[in-house]
């Protein structure tokens, strides 16, 4: 469950980044702050 | 972070958000959560619709989450207001807790400094009207 002033679920994902395709692990950016956003898809309109 | 994989997020990135972005290139990492584990890890993965909603979270350098904001698919965000949580959160964690931001608080505006001597006279230092603009 998630809550506020608990730890974020670690993960590691394929990304799409600068032209290349590449991998994201949410723990590499320890030591900066982190925006992680949701979205339900591409293309949709907002 | 979306279901979609990379090879649509390339699609995307390369023929519509490269023309609504001066850079030219999406200066993040778009991520690709196909099966929505992530998202089910974060409480926004819609199962019958098979997406993630719209979820934003603030993790801080501690890996902790300090904030997050989930919103239906057809309302979008404010990025001033995550910004504005943003530098909140990293004054109240440059003074190591020692401060507190009060609702309205923008960067310029006025701290409070929680302890014996504010309790019963925030009204001193915070008026209602504060809370806007």
């Amino acid at each position: 469950m998630i809550q506020v002033g608990k730890k974020a679920p670690d993960f590691a994902a394929p990304a799409y980044f600068n032209g290349d395709f590449t991998s994201v692990k949410l723990s590499d950016y320890l030591g900066k702050w982190v925006v992680l956003c949701f979205y339900p898809g591409d293309f949709t309109f907002v | 972070m979306s279901t979609d994989s990379v090879f649509v997020h390339k699609m995307w990135a390369d023929h519509e958000l490269s023309k609504m972005i001066t850079k030219g290139t999406v200066p993040f990492p778009m991520l690709a959560d196909g099966g929505g584990n992530v998202g089910t890890a974060y409480g926004v993965y819609d199962e019958d619709a098979g997406v993630d909603v719209r979820g934003r979270f603030i993790i801080d350098p501690d890996g902790v989450i300090q904030g997050f904001e989930v919103l239906t698919p057809p309302v979008g965000r404010n990025v001033s207001e995550s910004l504005r949580q943003i530098q909140a959160f990293q004054l109240v964690r440059e003074s190591k807790g020692g401060k507190a931001t009060p609702s309205g608080w923008k960067p310029g505006k006025a701290v409070l400094t929680p302890g014996p001597d504010l309790v019963g006279k925030v009204w001193e230092e915070w008026k209602v009207q504060m809370a806007f603009d």
